[in-house]
């Protein structure tokens, strides 16, 4: 072929300079000759940055236009190279769109190191959600992987608690719980304490502190009763032998 | 205990008995993991058990019975069992079906462990 | 109703509409059917939480069908109702002795069994979206359970 023929169907084709150059690259490449596998290397590119920006559909308009205009085009053997970069992008797109609709949700609701092996939660809104349930898992997850010792829940924010919440709220004490961490519960509204009560619910697997400020005292006083408990350990085992040994340092 | 007949290695430290549970746990595997506790806690003079399953991705509610009743039948021997390592989501999960690990006391990991028998 | 039910045995289903197919009858092809629900919730894009909860359903099931009915089947499809929000399914079907009072085995803490907590069938209420059980004495049993993707 010659030429100014490509010449003339890259023109046909593209609507921007971007995209001639693409066609002009991908038409190119796919005319020179090369060895199929060779082939598949050189036009990846150009074929996922013309899917890129004209979408499946009309890049398969555009793709029909071509292999009848060009008898050389090798549409065969590109057809299968295009749907796996079809499927590349789409799961690209949707894990762009999961990774954000993420990031929203810790927004909303954050999971706070306030001080060394102490986490802080403070929950707003419901606690129905899809978005309430993301932001346990990221809690558990985040408790497991720092070896948090306490957990401090501060539900201020949120309005109401009924049975359903209050079953999530048992739920995710019950969850820390069993990553070896304590949990202590603060910021329950009076007209909450006061529903919780008629709807049995007690909460009683949790240390239940005043506010923030008493959480936190509590915490560390938490913190302290462990350390105490690690020396004796550490003073029977002779000290770092466990090789972690922050605290038997001290020793 | 020969050393065929066991179904999990296990490690002593001190006077405690470290058993990593990497094993599928079904019928047969469980009851010979029970025997195998049984007799260690017996043979090594042992005053607890640590059991570590930071491999165990799925723990159903039978799992949860048979780790609750090793533990019961330990303590019946004088010896304290903690359960270390759960999977986060394994504890969602466990708490969700608001299955309680009875008669297991429960620690971050093996320092964690040690400290609290 | 009941009669619609006794003409198709228990509901209509048909294996050929699954994903994955695991016949229940050694105790083995319960950790294999715990997998496979693994994978397809994975595929599927589940939170890890999630996957947890489906194969620790499907366990359930399949303990429940290898323990009471010896023999049985689990099947597990991933549904696409709306766009990109593809919902679990998972059947257990078994042809053994069936269950005289469901509401009484649903119930948390009943058992038959001598070395059970009796929460295997309320659990997995618990840890899916829906849940359905048709049983009949001398029939046998069926369980389809649902559970969505969550946005977040
Ligand atoms: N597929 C089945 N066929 C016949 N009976 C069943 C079946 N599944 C459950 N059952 C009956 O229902 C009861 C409750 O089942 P469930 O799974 O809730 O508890 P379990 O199996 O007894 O104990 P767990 O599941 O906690 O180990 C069983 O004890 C059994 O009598
Ligand atoms: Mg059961």
């Amino acid at each position: 072929m010659e030429k100014s023929q490509l010449g003339i169907l890259v023109e046909e084709l593209g609507t921007s300079d971007y995209e001639r150059k693409l066609w002009q690259k991908l038409l190119q490449e796919a005319t020179s000759g090369a060895e199929a596998s060779e082939l598949r290397e050189r036009l990846r590119e150009p074929l996922l940055e013309l899917l890129k920006e004209l979408g499946e559909g009309s890049f398969g308009t555009k793709l029909q236009l071509v292999s009848k205009k060009l008898k050389e085009f090798p549409t065969v053997d590109i057809l299968p190279l295009v749907l796996e970069l079809c499927g590349e992008l789409r799961q690209e797109k949707e894990q762009a769109l999961q990774e954000f609709q993420q990031m929203l949700s810790e927004l909303a609701t954050p999971v706070i190191r306030i001080w060394t092996d102490v986490l802080l939660v403070p929950l707003v809104g419901g606690l129905d959600s899809d978005r309430a349930q993301g932001m346990v898992e990221r809690l558990l997850e985040r408790a497991s992987s720092t070896r948090a010792k306490v957990v401090i829940v501060d539900v201020s924010g949120v309005p109401m608690i009924d049975t359903a919440a209050g079953g999530f709220l048992i739920e995710m004490f019950s969850a820390v719980k069993l990553l070896g961490a304590d949990v202590i519960l603060t910021g329950l509204k009076p007209e909450v304490a006061h529903t919780l009560v008629k709807l049995g619910i007690d909460f009683q697997m949790v240390v239940i502190a005043r506010d923030l400020e008493d959480a936190l005292r509590r915490a560390i006083a938490m913190l302290e009763e462990e350390k105490r408990q690690q020396q004796k350990i550490a003073r029977v085992w002779g000290g770092g032998f466990l090789g972690e040994g922050e605290e038997s340092d001290e020793v | 205990m020969r050393f065929e007949e066991r179904v999990v290695p296990t490690i002593k430290i001190g006077d405690c008995l470290l058993v990593p549970i990497q094993i599928d746990l079904d019928d047969r595997t469980v009851e010979q993991l029970q025997a195998q506790l049984l007799a260690e806690i017996q043979e090594k003079r042992v005053r607890a058990i640590i059991l570590d399953v930071r491999m165990v991705d799925v723990i159903d509610s039978y799992i949860s019975y048979t780790l609750s009743e090793t533990a019961a039948m330990a303590r019946l021997m004088g010896c304290q069992a903690v359960i270390c390592g759960i999977q986060p989501a394994v504890a969602l999960t466990l708490a969700q079906m608001g299955i309680e690990l009875r008669n297991l006391m429960v620690a971050r990991d093996l320092e964690h462990a040690l400290a609290l028998v | 109703m009941e009669g619609e039910r006794d003409k198709r045995g228990l509901m209509d289903i048909q294996e050929e509409d699954f994903d994955v197919v695991v016949r229940i009858s050694r105790e083995d092809d319960i950790a294999i059917a715990r997998q496979m629900a693994k994978q397809l919730a994975q595929e599927a894009g589940f939170s890890l939480a999630d996957v947890t909860k489906i194969a620790t359903a499907v366990s359930e099931l399949a303990r429940n069908i290898y323990r009471y009915a010896q023999t049985g089947v689990i099947m597990i499809r991933k549904q696409y109702q709306e766009t990109n929000n593809p919902t679990v399914q998972v059947v257990a079907v078994d042809r053994g002795p069936g269950i005289e009072d469901l509401d009484l085995a649903l119930r948390r803490g009943y058992t038959t069994h001598e070395r059970s907590l009796g929460i295997g069938l309320s659990g997995v209420k618990r840890l899916m979206d829906s849940f359905e059980i048709a049983s009949k004495v001398g029939v046998g049993t069926t369980v389809v359970v649902e559970k969505r993707r969550r946005k977040f």
